[in-house]
């Protein structure tokens, strides 16, 4: 534009001698663009340092309503996913021993026991965790379940039922505590580095 | 003096077309700019979300509340409780109403609260919801990774205390 404005509409110009060249009359409309550029270079980097581009991203939840009655829950229909406070996590199946998973084998765990013929559509999946596990494991656990619901209501559906999710999430109950004690002992900070060792 | 001849050699750089895509820059910033909330200006502290799957479902941006759970500096040792809402009016009306505000809490956008105080708020915006007669204002729990599950547990049985039993927890893509 610079180039092009001392070039293009400059007023009338006469070289030398010319009398033989045919003199055009030109009438120059100079318009001198640099500052509308700078403007424009001010107001864009001002835009692309203030803009935010996604918003962020949620994990929907839903809690029951407050109830005074406790509801009466089948043993053979439950699943319950421990967690504790060292961030291990547990489930047992039934009323036996527990059993130490890691946190990306539950979504195939989950799918397992929901689609255990005897069940079907009627587990109750019980996650209970300690209040000192860190957020973030919660949310990973949840996060596995709700895949797992994505594959359970596909093969629910090859059997026409209508997937119904029954969930809850809570605090440890003493039981749940004592349990974890006998079944589970953590393990003294020594103790487990030497047995890393061994 | 011999007049000393300049040879010019003429670069001849025609700007149009890097002006054209400059205004078309422009344009696509001006229209995506979005301007940061008064809340999001006051808050002082990171939260580092945890990470979950990609889902399509998206923080809603109006009539949304937001209770934040975080540390309250880079040391991530204090916790505090933190609550805005995005309706300025409704906001501003459950500053008045609620009791137990310090001076300071009201005249903040971003408030910084513990457990106690944080119960009387979401009760005044069930009340204020109820009374308004929408009951459509959505809760976010919007909280730190490395936080004790209690805290949010806490806030989770605060809000299910006043009928919200529906809220989201505010989460990043898992990359």
């Amino acid at each position: 534009m610079a180039g092009g404005g001392s070039l293009g509409g400059g007023g009338k110009t006469k070289r030398g001698k010319s009398s033989n060249r045919k003199t055009k009359k030109r009438v120059g409309f100079f318009i001198d663009m640099t500052p509308l550029v700078d403007i424009t270079f001010l107001l864009l980097t001002f835009f692309m340092f203030t803009t935010t581009m996604a918003t962020p991203q949620i994990m929907k939840m839903a809690v029951p309503p407050e109830r005074d009655v406790e509801v009466q829950v089948q043993e053979s229909k439950l699943f319950t996913i421990l967690v504790d406070e060292f961030e291990r996590v547990f489930w047992y199946p039934r009323n036996d021993e527990l059993v130490e998973i890691e946190v990306n084998e539950i979504k195939k765990l989950a799918e397992e026991q929901n689609l255990r013929p005897e069940v079907k559509n009627e587990l109750i999946t019980s996650l209970k965790v300690s209040p000192d596990a860190s957020y973030g494991l919660i949310v990973r656990i949840l996060d596995e379940l709700s895949i797992a619901e994505g594959n359970i209501t596909k093969e629910l559906i090859k059997d026409g039922l209508v997937r119904e999710r029954k969930f809850s999430l809570t605090k440890l109950s003493e039981l749940d505590i004592q349990k974890l004690a006998e079944e589970a002992p953590a393990m003294d900070k020594n103790e487990e580095e030497v047995e890393k060792e061994n | 003096m011999a007049k000393v001849k300049k040879n010019r050699v003429g670069f001849v750089i025609d700007m149009t077309p890097l002006v054209d895509i400059t205004f078309l820059l422009l344009t696509f910033f001006m229209f995506t700019a979005k301007f940061k909330s008064d809340a999001e200006n006051e808050q002082k502290f990171i939260i580092e979300r945890p990470k979950v799957t990609a889902d399509t479902s998206k923080l809603p941006e109006i009539d949304i509340a937001t209770i934040k759970i975080a540390f309250t500096d880079s040391t991530r040792v204090d916790t505090s409780y933190y609550f805005s809402m995005s309706n300025q009016e409704s906001f501003a009306s459950l500053k008045n109403t609620t009791d137990g505000l310090t001076k300071e809490q009201k005249e903040s956008a971003l408030i910084q609260s513990d457990l106690l105080t944080l119960e009387k708020i979401v009760r005044e915006v069930y009340r204020i919801d109820f009374a308004t007669g929408a009951l459509d204002t959505k809760f976010a729990i919007d909280a730190d990774k490395d936080l004790p599950f209690d805290w949010v547990n806490n806030a989770m049985e605060v809000l299910r205390k006043n009928n919200y039993t529906t809220f989201n927890y505010v989460t990043d893509k898992k990359q």
